[in-house]
């Protein structure tokens, strides 16, 4: 187990630049994933790390370590593949003890390590088996087997997760969670499901087009979006974004949103002082779903600033526990979250709450926070 | 109901009209391709006196394996009189070789285009392809010039580097286009194991390649035993393949025309390659559409 820090590095096939400048740093024992849109680069930022690409610029390193010109096998690192990758002529049993063998460790370790680790996956009774004989998740397992047998001081996962079906993934999400919880080990792993990433990580780095976005915890990335990216790529339903003026009302901040016949006006009773800045100018208004609901007070819950607004339902989209509800706002589609008891009909007009405590305003040229 | 039964009647009988119909031109090909067959298998079994006086396809009413017997261990070839036996074994020595050695090579030089691209693969595999289509009286004379320069002009090693050399397009491309299939991430996690370029090659690639080295194995052996062009161009006299010797039995003009030995000299030639598709046949098909379904 080791820590992992990325300085400075680059990659470019040919003219092509495919990473910019990425500086990531995790402590020993941290979850570290990559997650983006396809094509963002965090394949490949993994493969760098796995030794199977080489950057362009930068140093990559593990612990002390600089590892920019080791070979993978003497990296000490880990990977499981996306489609698992065993090998087809092989029993689970090889497969899990190649490394180990071409590593020239000693039969009787070897025995010894496949039983720990088949034990700690559940799969003792699938040894002796090929992988064509393995369902999806038993594949996934034995997959994931051959990386805890090596106890390398990394691992590496390349969206593991998303060959397998929908109920699947959720526990195999919470296995790999709990075997990071027990086994203490450092983790980066890439997906382009912004869920896995908000439930696995311990931190975040969300990529876009080979630029680091953001890198942060869990919840700050969710509260504290850097850019418009990041807050429309994680969280589901997305962010709501509106075209909005600040507009200073006797020493008092507002959000000003043009709408015809009845502007909404939605006062900012604790503003950060970086908004004095934006006093009179346009901005982008974003608020989540879940922090725009059906008519609430502030006594509802003590930290929130609820300010309501009237406005016309168009479509509703219930999804059991809350019921989406799509209202539209100087032509934008707007969702808010609504419980089901006060959910209305599609049409009619109702009185929503904005929590102004939980909304993001960002520039509207730069698109960054402010 | 009336109309219906009469309607179904109708189409039934056309449907027995059709089928029949396309029986009797399946037959009437089969036997088309088959005669010559019929043909030479029971001139090769009468006596020369029979086929004097008998005509082409009578069957035979004596069956005798003189003729069989005779071209094996007696039939001149030229003016050696030893039977086409010591071709047959010449023809082995050269094609054994030649087929494992460029199924060999052929595996590992797809495995090297697909799994371990090097900077221009795509220029050398594309010069590979290009080699298919040399037909083989462009290189004659200077595979004869190399082979003279090697010291291996008219004898086995000779003809078994020509046939490697030519067949080499022909096997990487099975062999490049079957590993297309097989994912990257295969190799990359044996490295991540620890195995190199051949660890990973001959504990991983090669056992699930069987589909396509029976493709190769036939394909080679098929043509290096037929081929006649480079057998009579690069080994001459006791060196010969069985192709050459065979023509120079049945093309042998003087004294009397023993038409069932030529035959049975024929069928001895073309009889390995039978073989062949008898026991690997349905492995060849199997391995030719194994391409497309990914693994």
């Amino acid at each position: 187990m080791a820590s992992l820090t990325l300085d400075k590095v680059r990659k470019a096939f040919g003219p092509v630049e495919v990473l910019k400048e990425i500086n990531l740093s995790i402590d020993d024992g941290e979850f570290l994933v990559l997650v983006g849109p396809s094509g963002c680069g965090k394949s490949t930022l993994l493969n760098l790390i796995a030794g199977l690409e080489t950057s362009t610029d930068g140093e990559i390193r593990i612990g002390d370590r600089v590892i920019n010109d080791v070979h993978p096998k003497d990296r000490n690192i880990a990977m499981v593949f996306q489609s698992y990758a065993l090998y087809p002529n092989m029993t689970v049993r090889k497969n899990i003890t190649f490394g180990l063998e071409i590593r020239g460790v000693s039969n009787a370790e070897r025995d010894k390590a496949v039983a720990d680790v088949a034990k700690l996956l559940q799969i003792e009774p699938l040894l002796d088996r090929k992988p064509a004989q393995l369902s999806g998740g038993q594949r996934q397992r034995v997959a994931m087997g051959r990386a805890l047998v090596r106890d390398p001081d990394i691992f590496l996962f390349d969206e593991p997760l998303s060959n397998l079906d929908a109920k699947l993934r959720v526990d195999m999400r919470t296995e790999i969670k709990k075997l990071h919880q027990r086994l203490g080990s450092t983790i980066v792993y890439v997906t382009h499901d912004q869920i896995e990433a908000m439930t696995l990580a311990s931190r975040i780095a969300v990529m876009k087009g080979g630029i680091l976005q953001q890198f942060d915890t869990p919840q700050n990335i969710y509260e504290r979006p850097n850019n418009m990216f990041v807050a429309g790529f994680i969280g589901s339903p997305s962010m709501n974004f509106m075209d909005a003026t600040l507009r200073d009302e006797n020493g008092t901040l507002s959000v000003h949103i043009d709408r015809e016949g009845s502007p909404i006006s939605l006062p900012l009773f604790e503003a950060p002082e970086s908004y004095r800045a934006y006093a009179g100018k346009k901005v982008v208004f974003g608020i989540r779903p879940e922090a725009l609901t059906h008519k609430r007070s502030s006594s509802d819950s003590a930290d929130s600033q609820y300010v309501n607004f009237d406005s016309k339902v168009e479509v509703i989209e219930p999804t059991g526990a809350d019921t989406m509800t799509v209202i539209e706002i100087a032509g934008k589609e707007i969702v808010a979250r609504v419980r089901p008891d006060r959910a209305p009909t599609p049409g009619e007009s109702m009185t929503f709450s904005a929590d102004m405590s939980q909304i993001s305003l960002f520039d509207p040229d730069s698109e960054l926070r402010i | 109901m009336a109309d219906i039964q009469t309607y179904s009647q109708d189409a039934g009988w056309k449907n027995v009209v059709l089928r029949g119909l396309l029986y009797l031109v399946l037959i009437l090909f089969a036997i088309y391709y088959l005669f010559p067959l019929i043909v030479m298998i029971s001139t090769s079994l009468k006596s020369l006196d029979e086929i004097r006086e008998g005509s082409l396809i009578s069957l035979p009413r004596v069956i005798t394996f003189d003729a069989w017997n005779y071209a094996w261990n007696e039939a001149c070839v030229g003016v050696e009189c030893t039977g086409i036996k010591i071709y047959f074994w010449n023809s082995v020595k050269m094609a054994v070789p030649a087929v494992l050695i460029s199924t060999f090579l052929g595996a590992i030089n797809g495995y090297a285009l697909t799994k371990f691209r090097f900077k221009g693969a795509n220029i050398v595999f594309a010069l590979l392809l290009f080699g298919c289509f040399i037909p083989f009286q462009v290189v004659l004379l200077p595979m004869s010039q190399v082979l003279g320069k090697l010291g291996l002009a008219s004898s086995t090693p000779g003809l078994v580097l020509v046939h490697v050399v030519y067949g080499l397009c022909f096997t990487t491309l099975f062999f490049r286009n079957y590993y297309v299939s097989i994912p990257d991430e295969l190799v990359k996690a044996a490295t991540i194991d620890g195995a190199g370029f051949f660890t990973i090659f001959w504990r991983i690639i090669l056992p699930i390649s069987t589909p396509i080295i029976v493709v190769s194995v036939i394909w080679q052996f098929t043509q290096i035993w037929n081929d006649f062009l480079f057998g009579a161009s690069f080994a001459s006299g006791a060196n010969a393949p069985m192709t050459v010797a065979l023509n120079n039995i049945v093309n042998t003009t003087t004294g009397v025309k023993q038409y069932n030995v030529d035959m049975a000299a024929a069928l001895l030639t073309g009889l390995p390659t039978l073989l062949v598709y008898v026991l690997a046949g349905k492995y060849f098909v199997r391995g030719l559409t194994a391409g497309s379904v990914k693994g």
